[in-house]
């Protein structure tokens, strides 16, 4: 026999990039470098991609967190607002979209496009299917994340007359909405229609209870996303309102979780997977150039096994900026990826004082919505 | 409250039943003086002070427990609180207010030829919130005093020493402690016994957020008094002399963190955020790691209580965000060794500008080039400004006094004095018992 080599694993192929990847940031993002040696960390110690010191999502509304060369950004993508309140916007400044683009399509094929792959590049090379997104269109909000992604899958996967129906100020047309899936369902062609959790709400409460069937072999993705918002819906009656409304089984709505912060997002797998329809026994799940731990919330350890603790995603999709981020979500770990519990909120154990963000947020205008 | 906190009843009727008994025992209550229900009232306020007596036992378990807070800190809290439910600062809090406290108990010369009196009415419905413990308590003996029956619905952290107040009393007094009644329900599950109480009492006395007071006002009768006591904002604020060394600075630091421990920052009098004077031989930046020091040693006597996983998870995003922040070279700094025992935000730039979270034991120190300056920096606050502890020299204590009240503050004490405010203290900038009652003139027949 000849000499074997050994063929790593994907855990180590990801620690070792992942290592590779934080230590170019260290030199790259000079900023990143003082705050892990601010930490004591020496970075030569740092051995496991668990260890790599993550940048809290909110230290996006206030450095400037790219890359220090002297190549232009090609885009920079700005934070709708969070549940800390309306306070500055968090900027994620992106050197190269190609990336971007082949890690959100890399994801979207695997979690989403299963959706109509019966349907992609039929024999004239034209998919089969309906993009409708219920939010601004790329042009109008070019700097959203989310909205460069439904704008990259309007160009990929769009049979050609795909539309954004929501106005600059996330005003959906209902009747616009009407009208463009009733155009597919003369035509038998299947729908893909996307947005945010917040613009389905608003949505379901303009068209009341009026049902817009979609055609068969369609499909839903939900991008959640309250944030900033007074209003919020229980997640279980959004996806019961619009599995009614639209006429789809629970388990064509897939729930999409990304943020500005990251360049790859993660999905429930119901479309791969057939379910489960009810949304509280979801999981969501990365592609495999990202990894997500869950932290202690108190000392920010690896949390015990099954424990709710804070989500820190490492992305290497995030190669310019840093990868390591501490988010604001919690939840726990389950076998392939985890679950979210919710979004960090203050209302468990305040008292008769009045927050100071709070007050701040008070002072200032309120999000145009 | 063996098998849980006292929950509403079910029916309509069992409901009205309650009001109907609470009001009943108003009647008795007409009848006494008020100058001896606050002696009564302090006599059940007392047991409560006394180390040895097993309702204090009691309440030191359940407060820390439905509170969150250590048994530590529970004892302090509830010997804070009960400090002020005693005979004599009840008797000085009618005297303070009024300084005929007979007034209270029928017509009396109004020194104009005609005479006056002051009612309570006969019901009044008072809604705590949150989870300082004491609360509810405060609340249902200022209605008492003023002679009203009170159904209290006191705040999820705060059922247990209502309740164990109310046993002190009806223990003390049964007839007195039948004009009270203390019901929980968690938020919108009020049902019947709710609905008839924002209907039929004469006064409603609410504790919360705005939120929570603007949907109770739409709910009341348009004819129905509402006493609201928002949520505020409370500082510190500490001048340039009294930073002379760093014995004295660490004096003052020591100080102003018992004042942030205290309720673990959970109190409208808690100091969220201080402003430390510069120019002084200790700049406020050493400080901050000063009050850090204080915080630290103080956590071994006064542990801090629980953190819930979203407060810490946002306090995990404002550390890290400043530690990016100090990476950058902007001057911001955290001190401090964990969550837990507090976390101290130096933030350099006067003003609020920025979201800022000070909650559990954190607390946020900022400089300022002259402490003149803050009415400047607070104005944007003045509506929900309550309490400031001042450190200064005397000669300035009163300008710089003046400048906050101008700018809305309604109290200014020391860090020492902060958490406890006298029971007689104008809350929020009002009269507590004036707020209760209606005057009714009897004029001269002649």
């Amino acid at each position: 026999m000849g000499p074997v080599t050994e063929v790593p694993s994907a855990g180590e192929r990801f620690n070792r990039l992942a290592l590779e990847v934080f230590r170019y940031q260290l030199e790259a993002n000079a900023v990143y470098g003082a705050f892990v040696r601010g930490r004591g960390i020496d970075p030569s110690e740092v051995h496991d991609w668990s260890e790599i010191p993550a940048v809290p999502t909110r230290a996006f509304k206030e450095i400037p967190l790219g890359y220090g060369g002297s190549r232009p950004v090609e885009a920079i993508f700005r934070t709708s607002g969070t549940s800390l309140g309306q306070g500055p916007r968090g900027v994620h400044q992106v050197r190269d979209l190609s990336l971007y683009r082949d890690s959100l399509f890399g994801a979207a094929n695997r979690f989403v496009a299963p959706a109509f792959r019966d349907t992609m590049k039929n024999r004239d090379h034209k998919n089969n299917i309906r993009l409708l997104f219920i939010t601004p269109s790329p042009t109008q909000l070019a700097d959203s994340s989310l909205i460069f992604m439904f704008g990259e899958w309007m160009r990929v996967w769009d049979d050609g007359a795909g539309a954004f129906l929501a106005d600059s100020g996330w005003r959906v047309r209902g009747d616009a909405l009407k009208r463009a899936v009733e155009a597919c369902t003369g035509r038998g062609t299947p729908v893909l229609l996307g947005g945010t959790a917040f613009s389905f709400a608003h949505l379901l409460d303009q068209i009341d209870e009026s049902e817009i069937p979609l055609p068969p072999g369609s499909v839903i993705v939900e991008t959640g996303g309250f944030k900033g918002r007074t209003q919020a819906v229980p997640r279980a009656e959004l996806y019961a309102g619009l599995s009614r409304t639209f006429g789809l089984p629970l388990a064509r709505i897939v729930n999409e979780y990304g943020m500005t912060e990251l360049l790859s997002q993660f999905y429930e797998p119901v479309l791969l997977e057939g379910g489960p329809a009810d949304p509280e026994e979801r999981r969501h799940i990365g592609p495999p150039w990202v990894r997500t731990s869950v932290r202690d919330p108190i000392s920010l350890a690896p949390a015990r096994d099954g424990e709710v603790g804070i989500l820190c995603h490492v992305d290497l999709a995030n190669l310019d900026s840093v990868s390591a981020v501490l988010t604001e979500d919690l939840g726990y770990a389950v076998e392939d990826g985890f679950r979210i519990v919710g979004r960090a909120e203050l209302a468990e154990a305040r008292g008769c004082s009045l927050l100071a963000e709070q007050l701040v947020a008070a002072a200032r205008p309120p999000i145009p919505t | 409250m063996a098998n849980g906190p006292p929950t509403p009843p079910a029916s309509r009727e069992e409901a009205r039943s309650l009001l109907r008994s609470l009001r009943e025992a108003g009647d008795g209550l007409a009848l006494r003086r008020s100058l001896d229900l606050a002696q009564v009232l302090g006599a059940a306020g007392s047991r409560l002070r006394d180390p040895a007596d097993p309702l204090r036992i009691e309440a030191e378990e359940k407060v820390a427990d439905e509170a969150s807070v250590s048994r530590p800190m529970a004892s302090e809290i509830i010997e804070g609180m009960a400090g002020g439910w005693e005979a004599q600062p009840l008797e000085q809090l009618l005297r303070t207010e009024f300084p005929d406290p007979a007034i209270l108990d029928g017509f009396r010369p109004d020194g104009h030829g005609q005479e006056v009196r002051a009612f309570g009415g006969s019901l009044s419905f008072h809604i705590g919130s949150g989870n300082v413990p004491g609360v509810g308590a405060t609340s249902m003996i200022r209605s008492l005093l003023v002679k009203c029956p009170v159904l209290l619905k006191p705040g999820q952290g705060d059922i247990a020493l209502s309740c164990l107040f109310l046993r002190a009393l009806t223990e003390t007094d049964r007839m007195l402690g039948k004009a009270a009644a203390i019901r929980y329900w968690p938020a919108g599950q009020g049902g019947e016994l709710e609905a008839l109480a924002i209907a039929e009492a004469d006064r409603v006395v609410a504790y919360g957020g705005n939120d929570l007071i603007a949907k109770l006002r739409s709910r009341l009768p348009p004819t129905t008094p509402l006493v609201a006591y928002h949520h505020r904002l409370s500082g510190g604020a500490v001048a340039r002399e009294t930073l002379g060394s760093i014995d004295e600075a660490a004096a003052v630091a020591r100080e102003a963190a018992r004042a942030i421990a205290t309720f673990d920052q959970r109190g409208c009098v808690s100091p969220q955020v201080i402003w430390v004077e510069e120019g002084g031989p200790v700049r406020p930046v050493e400080w901050a790691e000063l009050l850090s020091e204080g915080l630290e040693s103080l956590s071994a006597t006064l542990p801090p209580g629980k953190i819930g996983a979203g407060e810490a998870a946002l306090l995990q995003q404002q550390v890290g965000t400043f530690e990016m922040q100090r990476a950058a070279g902007t001057g911001h700094r955290v001190f401090g060794r964990d969550l837990v025992q507090g976390r101290v935000f130096f933030d350099p730039g006067r003003f609020l500008a920025n979201p800022l979270l000070a909650t559990c034991r954190s607390v946020v120190v900022k400089p300022i080039s002259d402490l003149s300056a803050l009415s400047e920096v607070l104005r944007p606050a003045s509506r929900v400004l309550q309490s400031f502890g001042l450190v200064a020299p005397e000669e300035r204590r009163q300008a710089l006094a003046t400048s906050l009240a101008m700018l809305g503050v309604t109290r200014v004490t020391t860090f020492g004095r902060q958490p406890w405010p006298r029971a007689w203290w104008r809350h929020d900038g009002t009269e507590p018992l004036r707020a209760l009652v209606n005057w009714v003139e009897l004029e001269s027949a002649d």
